[in-house]
């Protein structure tokens, strides 16, 4: 995509020890002009900074506010690296000078409407004011960059006092046609050596392609890219799709060597005429061959139509651009040949070997290898499927699980509304009046950050004298927020409503973790002096029991509410209402009144909560749309052998009848064989699905217990599908006149 | 026993309609064993099936001991079918899986008779036959004319008042042929009834009354 992508670069942070050796694509400031003298490899380079840290930003613009989530500062190279072309305004030059910017196309019309925006001025959290110098295409949706304003980097503070210590900016580099990316790596660390001491080296710097960027970047944390693939998400789809695939295959043999006895008469009488077993197997696998060819030739319009499935599915949109590539092709003839080779060659290989008077004898003793092995693969089939259906049942279930756990505060009626860009504290403190005036509202604060989103990363020690330490969460906030989150308080009191902004002392309000961490109990813990960073004077004035502060994934940590000194970005609201949208616009209303010139811009904490498990929701959905599918084919494939096998026993089905049978009697008959196959591929799965979804819910700290419900659920339903599946055939075999079939010959 | 009246069979072909069975009367008493000879495609196999309730007819009346058949829901037809009826193939047709021994079981399980009570019965007319020592064989292993032997037992088993038998030696070789008449001769004498469709005088002479049918009706009786 862009010209130069294989010689592109993102520089990646690996932390050390006592960082959890985190991985990070956020680097320090100071790297990119010290690698510009000191690296000669690197031919250009770009910091990227992420708006206030990656909070969303309130902009103005023609006197109209709006949010902005996808805000970054970049240094003037940015659009050397990355090429992007210009609507209005050059390439170059762009981002030179202070207080300048860009916006993307999408961006400006939206600000601006349909006219030429440059020489306009936009008004960032009213503290940064941007002239707009050009608009660019918006990023293709396939790019990992999704800037829609790109700001200067001279604009902001960092640029001229870059630090080796704050690691906040992704930095890109465009690398020497033939430099080595190992060698730059160790100049980087030269460079670190020379400007940090090594006792304050906590990290490394290491080189990302940009072309792994997309699928290989799980680990990465603080990455500014929400567009982000997982490698392994795109193994798990490609396994299920083989999966799919092999049990279609199954099918095919299963019904070939079905039907195999019916043409072995014919294979028999071939080879009496001359045919060699190579024709014979030449002639399957021919056969095999067209069936599949037909098969990829009807998947293509398929495709097109279940477009829309497939993006619900994976949560962004598809272009189909690359059916026809030359690689894409290649990769279809592969599947083609591969799977005609699969699907043919038992029936190729078993049905030609037979000797011509084995085939044309019809004995009972040569069908038992076939059909054990078709009763075989239908076992196979059923517990891919039941597994399947018992993994979706997991998911779904530890989902429902993680909505309706009691994460400790309550998330419902309760919205975080950014404050960052209101202009003065005393602002800020008119505004929470005013809210706590509306009816609606019953309490209100302010804080540095809300659950599940991240706040301050300090160290919590045992005592003065311990290098005993945990790490502690730690978030300013004004007094009311045990209240306002609902926090159940153990011992102490609520973080005062009122502090002078000269006082020194510092309250803090700690979780049970914490006070579990310094083996003293909550009542003890009221009034001690903690060692975490937030000033000599910081005492314990409260106590709450632990609440899931971040995503059930992780376990709780020790965390501490404080009144110290970090900038209050969000006031936090809880609210009563029976009229939502009459409720926000009051909100809204009076936030307009206070903050004329910032947007409105808010989050619900449930809703908040929702989206951290996202990508949980898009697994269960795949699997259950998978499961669905391996069940239908696999239920196909159980049709068609029912078909045959009632087919097969017409005859004892005449005589049964004649003998006095009743149709259920028969029914019952023809259905056991198959039913007893699906229990057997039940204890196959049982054991399998069980062991995944242990492993899967491993990652998840708070999880369901996975209970025999599930599998009683998975069997019962397994057995009925197939019982639907196989009666249809056992009564219409068994409702048939038996004197058809019992013709003398 | 049971009475035929004007009985009309046919199949559309063509526009045209083929009669199997045309305009077709038979009387058949109580203790009779009667033989139906003639040609193939006459009419014998049809009018086996046809009293044996397995097959329809178009036209006619047929009374089986004084039910009207023809006016019988078909569950009913098959009830009266299973209580009196025995039914003996010229392909034995025993099923492949299961021994002599549960062969002749079969109809006992599907009339819902007691463990113990089969045993008894199953015991008895193997003994009857001669064949305990093969009741654990499958079917393939034996004779054709054993096979009958196996077919025959198995319609007995449940005491049938009539016993229908569609060319039952048809397959066996003269020696097997003449021990299966003589076996239908001692169940005559002892009270059952007898119909059987055959092709050859010798069989056919083994009954007590012989009729012949050419195209879907009775010649002489």
């Amino acid at each position: 995509m862009y010209a130069n992508k294989e010689r592109i670069y993102r520089v990646i942070f690996n932390t050390k020890e006592d960082r959890n050796n985190e991985i990070w694509a956020t680097v320090p400031a100071a790297l990119k002009p010290a690698a510009e003298e000191g690296i000669p490899e690197v031919e250009k380079s770009a910091r990227l900074w992420d708006h206030d840290f990656g909070k969303t930003a309130s902009i103005q613009a023609d006197n109209q506010n709006f949010t902005e989530e996808k805000l970054y500062y970049a240094d003037s190279e940015f659009f050397d690296i990355f090429q992007i072309d210009f609507i209005y305004g050059n390439a170059e030059n762009q981002l030179d000078r202070p207080n300048t910017g860009v916006l993307s196309e999408s961006t400006a019309f939206k600000y601006f409407g349909n006219i030429n925006p440059i020489g306009k001025t936009i008004n960032i959290d009213n503290k940064i004011k941007l002239e707009v110098t050009g608009v660019y295409n918006d990023f293709p949706g396939n790019s990992s960059l999704d800037g829609n304003i790109i700001g200067s980097f001279k604009s902001i503070g960092f640029y001229k006092e870059p630090s080796w210590s704050n690691a906040s900016f992704e930095t890109y580099f465009l690398l020497n046609k033939d430099a080595d990316p190992t060698a730059v790596n160790t100049k980087m660390q030269k460079l670190i050596d020379a400007n940090v001491e090594k006792e304050d080296q906590w990290y490394t710097l290491d080189l990302q392609p940009l072309e792994r960027m997309h699928l290989f970047s799980a680990n990465i944390k603080s990455a500014y890219t929400s567009k982000l693939g997982s490698i392994e998400e795109v193994r798990n789809f490609s396994l299920l799709a083989i999966l799919i695939l092999l049990i279609a295959c199954i099918n095919y043999m299963n019904l070939a060597t079905a039907r195999s006895q019916k043409s072995t008469k014919d294979v028999g009488i071939n080879k009496t005429l001359g045919a060699s077993q190579k024709i014979l197997i030449a002639r399957f696998f021919t056969e095999t061959a067209f069936v599949t060819l037909i098969a990829i030739i009807l998947a293509f319009p398929l495709t097109f139509l279940s477009l829309p499935v497939f993006e619900k599915i994976v949560g962004s949109s598809l272009s189909l651009n690359f059916l026809l590539s030359l690689e894409f092709l290649g990769a279809i003839l592969a599947i083609w040949l591969i799977t005609t080779l699969i699907a043919g060659s038992f029936p190729a290989l078993h049905l030609s070997r037979f000797s011509p008077m084995e085939v044309i004898r019809s004995g009972r003793d040569k069908e038992s290898f076939s059909a054990f092995l078709r009763k075989g693969l239908v076992i196979v089939q059923f517990s891919a499927s039941v597994i399947l259906i018992i993994a979706s049942v997991v998911i779904y279930n530890q989902l429902e699980f993680m909505r309706n756990k009691n994460l400790g505060y309550n998330p419902e009626n309760t919205m975080a509304v950014s404050i960052a860009a209101l202009k003065s504290n005393a602002e800020r403190e008119t505004l929470i009046n005013q809210f706590e005036s509306i009816s609606e509202v019953s309490s209100a604060t302010m804080a540095q950050g809300y659950p599940g989103i991240s706040v301050s990363g300090r160290t919590l020690y045992k005592n003065m004298n311990s290098d005993e330490s945990t790490p502690l969460k730690t978030n300013r906030t004004k007094g009311g927020v045990v209240e306002t989150l609902q926090l159940k308080l153990l011992a102490g009191k609520d973080l005062p409503e009122n502090k002078q902004e000269t006082d020194s002392i510092v309250d803090v309000v700690l979780n049970k973790n914490a006070v579990d961490f310094l083996g003293i109990t909550p009542q003890e813990a009221i009034g001690k002096n903690i060692i975490a960073n937030l000033g000599p004077n910081a005492y314990v004035i409260g106590v709450v029991d632990d609440f899931n502060f971040s995503s059930l994934r992780t376990p709780i940590g020790a965390y501490a509410f404080n009144n110290g000194f970090e900038p209050l970005r969000y006031m936090l609201v809880r609210f009563k209402s029976n009229d939502l949208p009459q409720t926000l616009g009051k909100f809204k209303e009076t936030f307009g009144e206070i903050a004329p010139t910032v947007a409105f811009d808010y989050t619900f904490l449930d809703s908040h909560v929702e989206q951290m498990y996202a990508s949980e929701k898009r697994t269960a959905q795949a699997a259950l749309t998978f499961a669905g599918l391996a069940i239908f084919v696999a239920c196909l494939g159980l049709f068609g052998l029912a078909a045959f096998m009632a087919e097969q026993r017409t005859k004892e089905v005449g005589v049964r009848k004649v003998l006095g049978a009743s149709v259920s009697s028969i029914t019952r008959l023809l259905s056991k064989d198959f039913i007893t196959l699906v229990v057997i591929a039940l204890m196959i799965a049982f054991p399998l699905a069980y062991w995944m979804a242990r492993k899967w819910l491993q990652e998840f700290s708070y999880r369901i217990e996975i209970g025999w419900q599930i599998f009683a659920i998975a069997g019962i339903l397994a057995i009925l599908i197939a019982a639907v599946t196989v009666s249809f055939q056992a009564i219409k075999a068994a409702i048939s006149n038996p004197i058809h079939s019992l013709k003398n010959e | 026993m049971l009475k035929l009246e004007h009985i009309y069979k046919w199949v559309s072909s063509g526009g045209r309609r083929i009669f199997l069975l045309n305009d077709l009367n038979l009387k058949v008493e109580e203790g009779e064993f009667l033989s139906i000879m003639g040609p193939s495609g006459s009419g014998k196999s049809t009018l086996l099936n046809v009293v044996a309730m397995l097959d329809d007819f178009q036209e006619g009346e047929y009374f089986f001991e004084e039910e009207a058949i023809h006016s019988l829901k078909p569950k009913k037809r098959t009830e009266i079918f299973n209580q009196n009826i025995g039914f003996i193939f010229q392909a034995y047709h025993l099923l492949d899986d299961l021994t002599v021994y549960e062969n002749i079981e079969t109809p006992l399980l599907y009339k819902k008779v007691k463990s113990s009570e089969r045993k008894a019965l199953v015991a008895d007319i193997l003994d009857r036959f001669n064949i305990v020592g093969k009741k654990d064989l499958f079917p393939h292993q034996l004779s054709g004319g054993q096979q009958q032997l196996v077919g025959i037992a198995r319609a007995l088993i449940i005491k049938p008042k009539l016993i229908l038998a569609d060319e039952p030696t048809g397959n066996l070789n003269s020696k097997q042929s003449d021990e299966i008449m003589g076996l239908f001769k001692d169940l005559n004498n002892d009270g059952v009834t007898i119909i059987q469709a055959t092709h050859s005088e010798s069989n056919a002479e083994y009954g007590s009354r012989t009729i012949h049918l050419l195209d879907g009706t009775v010649q002489k009786s």
